[in-house]
């Protein structure tokens, strides 16, 4: 049986009259890197405020086996997040951030926290207010990756760092922090730098889930064909989600079409998450 | 326990200002002052030709021993040494009403305003921890704290004194009624404690709007009572809503305190008064005034509503 992390069933939230969630189900397996991917306003940070226990919510929702709105205190044992960027309060030293994560919560290692700070210029005894944007970044994350927590839900992580930080973050979440104990669930803009660590992908549009999928899975469902010329009706004819032209030719993008049917219309090549993302939102909806 | 130990240490940094360098600061001051007028003005060490009647009588030393040997002196001088201590370490407590007022405020509008209520929400604390704590520190910790800072400025002009009676060969010891000065110790304790209780409603309708203004928490905490407070008159001509607000302010001592024979000769019926009995009074008297408990209660909601929308807050 697979154990999951998250059970959503039929989650909704309204605010007034605009529904931000209408009623999405879905669950999230343990030992996955989940990339939630929508525009703006599309119902994220909505939906991760409820995960969270940051907000009341419609339907069923059950995290860890806990429900998040009534017991956020029980959660945050085993779930971790940095819900937007600059949260740290700005009146503490670095240190006394530490100092008061150590003090209450049984799972932080200042070790671990203290390693990975080692790798910036970040001084321990500077307010955070006085740290520059990536810096209290770089303070948060080091926060939360010495948490051993079951959850880590990072809502646009990186805003704000500059590249080299970037990669390394990615990369040390990778290989230091991730294991098939853990989920990390992770929302960003910047699609092009996390679909290489992504085992799983959701996209969100108007509130509504509209793919729920696995990395692997994806990159082969959704294929572009370079179409070679005088192919061009045929091609129309397999309905694809999505046209254009480069280079002169024209391109079209198939989903759940297999690869020799289409290598037979030219040059066929694999989608990047992002395009992936772009061809889903703007074709078949 | 723990973490709320870490959360009680987390306001205490906080609003380490308020608690910490505001009473730090008066205290020095009021020393300061103690000893700059003890040793600028000469008067006070060197009476020369001040005290006319006591032709003998040269300097504080020898004034003191002039106090300690005379008629009532046993009685008077340790109530009498005693008092001048709370006066001369005391201007801080001017301050506390503030600091208690604005920390209250702040409380959980702050975190709301910068954020910082994400990163407090991403620990396993519920929020009726941070509520608590958040009341907790100001009503009970700061005062705690004012209580230490004044206690440490007594003895520090105490130790002054000391050292400047012993220069002057005077009696030294009569400087030191430890007995009396432990008392009016506890006895504000207590006193401060009963007040507490007392103005905890008002208290708890700060933190609770504390919780609920997007915005200046100030007018929220004043305007809704000036109104009700303004409608009332209006509209039936009565103050009840006032006289409401000012028994819990103190107002109650009134009541308990009322039928107390005030006649006071001398320092020591001073502290006879406040020793004997009158803790008892505000006691009795308050544990049987219902308005005391109806106040509790409506403390108690305002406190619940504050942990509410705690929850909800992000």
């Amino acid at each position: 049986m697979t154990e999951y992390v998250i059970e959503a069933n039929h989650l909704a939230k309204s605010f007034g009259d605009f529904k931000a969630l209408k009623g999405a189900t879905f669950q999230v397996p343990l030992g996955r890197i989940l990339g939630v991917i929508g525009a703006n306003g599309a119902g994220k940070t909505t939906m991760l405020n409820a995960i969270l226990g940051l907000s009341s919510f419609e339907g069923e929702l059950k995290v860890l086996g806990l429900d998040p709105s009534k017991d956020r205190d029980k959660l945050m044992q085993d779930v971790c997040f940095i819900a937007d960027v600059a949260t740290l309060p700005k009146w503490m030293k670095v240190s006394e951030v530490f100092d008061y994560v150590e003090a209450v919560h049984p799972k932080f290692d200042r070790a671990k926290a203290m390693d990975f700070l080692s790798r910036t210029n970040v001084p321990l005894d500077r307010k955070v207010r006085a740290l520059s944007k990536g810096m209290t970044v770089q303070v948060h994350l080091a926060v939360v990756m010495s948490i051993d927590a079951k959850l880590l839900v990072l809502d646009e992580p990186t805003l704000g760092l500059d590249i080299i930080f970037r990669k390394q973050f990615y990369q040390s979440l990778l290989e230091e922090y991730f294991d098939e104990e853990r989920t990390v669930i992770i929302t960003t803009h910047q699609v092009e730098e996390v679909e290489h660590i992504l085992s799983d992908v959701m996209f969100i549009k108007g509130g509504d889930v509209v793919l729920e999928a696995e990395m692997d899975e994806l990159t082969q469902r959704f294929i572009e064909v370079l179409v070679t010329p005088g192919k061009e009706e045929e091609a129309l004819k397999l309905g694809p989600i999505a046209k254009g032209s480069t280079f002169g030719k024209s391109t079209c993008v198939y989903k759940d079409i297999d690869r020799e049917t289409l290598a037979k219309l030219g040059e066929t090549r694999r989608l990047g998450l992002a395009d992936i993302f772009v061809a889903t939102m703007t074709g078949e909806a | 326990m723990n973490t709320f130990t870490a959360l009680i240490k987390r306001e205490m940094l906080d609003g380490k200002n308020g608690y910490i360098r505001v009473p730090a600061i008066l205290a020095a001051l009021s020393v300061f002052l103690v000893v700059v007028s003890t040793i600028g003005f000469g008067a006070t060490i060197e009476f020369d030709d001040v005290i006319k009647d006591h032709g003998t009588v040269r300097n504080f030393g020898e004034a003191l021993d002039v106090a300690a040997n005379s008629e009532k002196g046993d009685r008077e001088l340790p109530a009498a040494i005693t008092l001048s201590y709370w006066v001369m370490g005391g201007i801080s407590w001017v301050a506390l009403p503030f600091v208690v007022f604005f920390s209250l405020l702040s409380a959980l509008y702050e975190e709301r305003r910068d954020r910082s209520i994400l990163f407090w929400k991403s620990m396993p604390v519920a929020d009726w921890q941070e509520v608590l704590a958040k009341l907790i520190t100001p009503v009970l910790v700061a005062p705690a704290i004012f209580l230490g800072v004044a206690i440490a400025a007594q003895l520090l002009v105490a130790i002054f004194l000391s050292v400047v009676v012993l220069f002057q060969g005077g009696p030294v010891l009569e400087l030191w009624p430890l007995g009396t000065m432990f008392g009016t110790w506890f006895v504000a304790i207590s006193y401060y404690a009963i007040s507490t209780f007392w103005v905890l409603p008002l208290l708890a309708w700060v933190l609770f709007v504390s919780a609920y203004a997007s915005r200046l928490p100030f007018m929220w905490a004043v305007l809704p009572p000036v109104v009700i407070a303004a409608v009332e008159g209006l509209l039936f001509e009565s103050t009840n809503f006032l006289q409401w607000i000012g028994v819990h302010l103190g107002g109650w001592q009134e009541g308990a305190f009322g039928r107390i024979n005030v006649d006071i000769d001398g320092p020591s019926d001073l502290l006879d008064l406040i020793f004997g009995g009158v803790q008892l009074d505000a006691l009795t008297y308050t544990l049987a005034s219902g308005q005391f408990w109806v106040g509790l209660l409506i403390a108690a909601g305002f406190v619940y509503g504050a942990i509410e929308l705690r929850k909800r807050a992000i």
